[in-house]
């Protein structure tokens, strides 16, 4: 995995200067709850990303993580700064032609009624079809597709409802990946997941980044976040805010002042893992 | 054939079914009748039953996608507590100036009603709706639920003020009223203009309520604009049900039954949902009054008691047999 990861670090960096740009944020600042009276999530955030790149947000509970998300996605009141979206300023897109372009999957999903995974997953794929994509015996070959590819093939006819969280999990990410646009804003898309499911992750998203797509995704796992970025935002949660290329913010030194922990890190196979040190209560508590 | 379309096929045989029977169905048993009273009686009956039970089930599928309960029915707006508050009051006023009441004045009393609700809920709401859905705004469904709950309470201690007020030889005709009641009903067209305009408003942007069910901030990624859509099926709830029950009365448990029932035979898809519930929720309404009439003949029931002592244990059993969530 971590070996893929670094080759297609490798094809990004050499086509850096063709690919398009598909998001670009500026000197963007928010505030809590979008309200301006609130406290500051952070200030002065410029970020670029490319065709092939993934942007993993980084950063405390509470920092403003899922608040940038739903901000770049247009659903989040921004306090200054702008966001643009194929060069075009979100305020200037006719919203059904934006949903052509990013997906964003929120954190929580509600659902209210019976519906099956195949039906959830499929909720957003070819918007146009009108009530006719109701009445289809099975979904389209696209559906059944990314069903496959995130082993919920098995699962398609199950109520949503019924679903463990991590395979209600993806079922979101098959969601937003049929949703069919090539930037995907996903809030927490590992949560819930177990180990090797997260390897699923990371290898789809890689590939949809490879397919000339772009990913920005929250994740609270350093070690995961390591394997998925190519790019990293760490948001400290009191008002700062940094981002750049994976090793240059994965850092131990860093991270550990912004969380508050002593982490260090390790090379392993060629990757950077984190490890939290043992504080005086952990030592003697065995 | 799928599952939705084979739900769909069975509400369309039932509701055949169910007009053959409600047209045959008389208080001096089954039957033909005589040209005379089938046209002026048992046609104009069985075509407003249809209707009001169609338009309740519709509004019932529209609240519970806008409020995303599966427990919300066309009675959570509060239009309904109005419309019974107008009829109920229309009543107790012709009776105070001695006035003879014709039909058309308990129905004209319960659209005014209905329409008086229907304006203090959008009054309260609209500024609601109007600002633009953000995934930090919290969203209408649960606004939405407390003040249509909140007007319906205050109908229904208006209700019991004018029961209070009304002499006994009112309080049979009102409570028949209250309870969902046929009989008499002739003025069929009202319900069926109203329930053409309500499907024709919402059904060419269905989907768009399946996203909003998901979310209001997610529907709005997909382009959906969240406060302009909930304002005109909040609008085609209030008219569907409002038309409704002036028509019929309160008849209770169609709107909540219908959708759910067909959720459960496999129709969920908004676009096909709406529809499939007028189908289904005017053959329920036609075939319990059928039944109404006849089983203790000549004597009628009112439909909405049979309609809830047919709703309220079919609904319990639904409910029991529902899997436990695994969140």
């Amino acid at each position: 995995m971590s070996v893929d990861a670094a080759s297609l670090d490798a094809v990004s960096r050499s086509t850096r200067g063709a690919a398009a740009t598909l998001l670009e944020a500026k000197a963007l600042s928010l505030r809590a709850g979008g309200a301006e009276r609130n406290r500051v999530l952070f200030a002065g955030l410029d970020l670029r990303v490319a065709a092939g790149e993934r942007w993993v947000v980084v950063g405390p509970n509470g920092a403003g993580k899922s608040s940038l998300l739903a901000a770049l996605a247009g659903v989040f009141a921004i306090a200054a700064g702008s966001v643009r979206i194929d060069g075009v300023e979100l305020a200037d897109w006719a919203p059904s032609a934006l949903a052509e372009r990013r997906a964003w999957s929120p954190q929580f999903w509600s659902d209210p009624f019976p519906a099956t995974v195949r039906e959830t997953a499929a909720l957003a794929h070819r918007r146009d079809a009108g009530w006719r994509s109701a009445l289809d015996r099975r979904g389209a070959p696209e559906v059944e597709r990314i069903l496959d590819r995130l082993l919920l093939d098995a699962l398609a006819d199950s109520d949503v409802q019924t679903l463990s969280g991590g395979e209600r999990q993806r079922v979101a990410l098959a969601t937003a990946l049929l949703q069919g646009a090539p930037l995907l804003l996903l809030d927490e898309p590992a949560s819930h997941l177990d180990l090797a499911h997260e390897r699923l992750l990371v290898e789809v998203l890689l590939a949809h980044a490879a397919a000339g797509g772009a990913v920005v995704a929250s994740v609270h796992d350093l070690d995961l976040a390591w394997d998925l970025a190519s790019h990293v935002v760490l948001i400290d949660g009191s008002g700062g805010v940094v981002a750049g290329r994976r090793d240059e913010v994965l850092v131990a030194d860093r991270l550990g002042t912004v969380f508050g922990v002593a982490i260090h890190a390790i090379e392993v196979a060629g990757a950077r893992r984190f490890v939290v040190a043992p504080d005086a209560a952990a030592r003697s508590g065995g | 054939m799928t599952t939705s379309s084979r739900a769909i096929a069975l509400a369309v045989a039932a509701a055949v079914l169910a007009c053959i029977a409600g047209v045959l169905a008389g208080s001096s048993g089954f039957g033909l009748a005589s040209a005379d009273i089938m046209a002026s009686i048992r046609v104009p009956r069985v075509l407003a039953g249809f209707g009001a039970g169609a338009a309740l089930a519709v509004s019932g599928a529209l609240m519970q996608l806008l409020t995303r309960n599966a427990l919300a029915d066309p009675y959570v707006l509060g239009v309904a507590g109005g419309a019974a508050v107008g009829a109920l009051g229309a009543m107790l006023v012709a009776a105070a100036i001695g006035v003879q009441l014709s039909e058309w004045g308990v129905a004209g009393g319960a659209a005014i009603g209905a329409a008086a609700a229907s304006a203090l809920l959008f009054g309260l709401l609209w500024r609601r709706f109007a600002s633009t859905a953000t995934s930090a705004g919290g969203d209408g469904a649960a606004a939405l639920l407390l003040v249509g709950v909140m007007i319906g309470s205050g109908c229904s201690a208006l209700v019991s003020l004018i029961l209070t007020l009304a002499d006994e030889g009112q309080l049979r005709g009102m409570v028949f009223w209250l309870l969902g009641d046929l009989n008499g009903a002739t003025h069929w067209e009202i319900v069926w203009i109203a329930l053409a305009i309500a499907l024709g408003v919402v059904w060419p942007t269905a989907r768009e309520l399946d996203w909003l069910a998901r979310g209001d901030a997610w529907a709005a990624t997909l382009g959906v604009p969240v406060g302009r859509r909930r304002r005109t099926v909040l609008l085609a709830a209030a008219l569907a049900t409002g038309a409704a029950v002036a028509t019929a009365g309160a008849i209770g448990f169609v709107g909540l039954v219908v959708p759910h029932a067909l959720r459960r035979l496999g129709v969920r898809a908004a676009p096909v949902l709406l529809p499939a519930s007028a189908i289904a929720g005017g053959a329920f309404v036609v075939a319990v009054d059928a039944v109404a009439r006849t089983i203790v003949a000549p004597l009628q029931l009112p439909v909405g008691v049979l309609a809830a002592a047919i709703g309220v244990p079919s609904f319990i059993a639904m409910l029991l047999a529902r899997p436990a969530h695994a969140r």
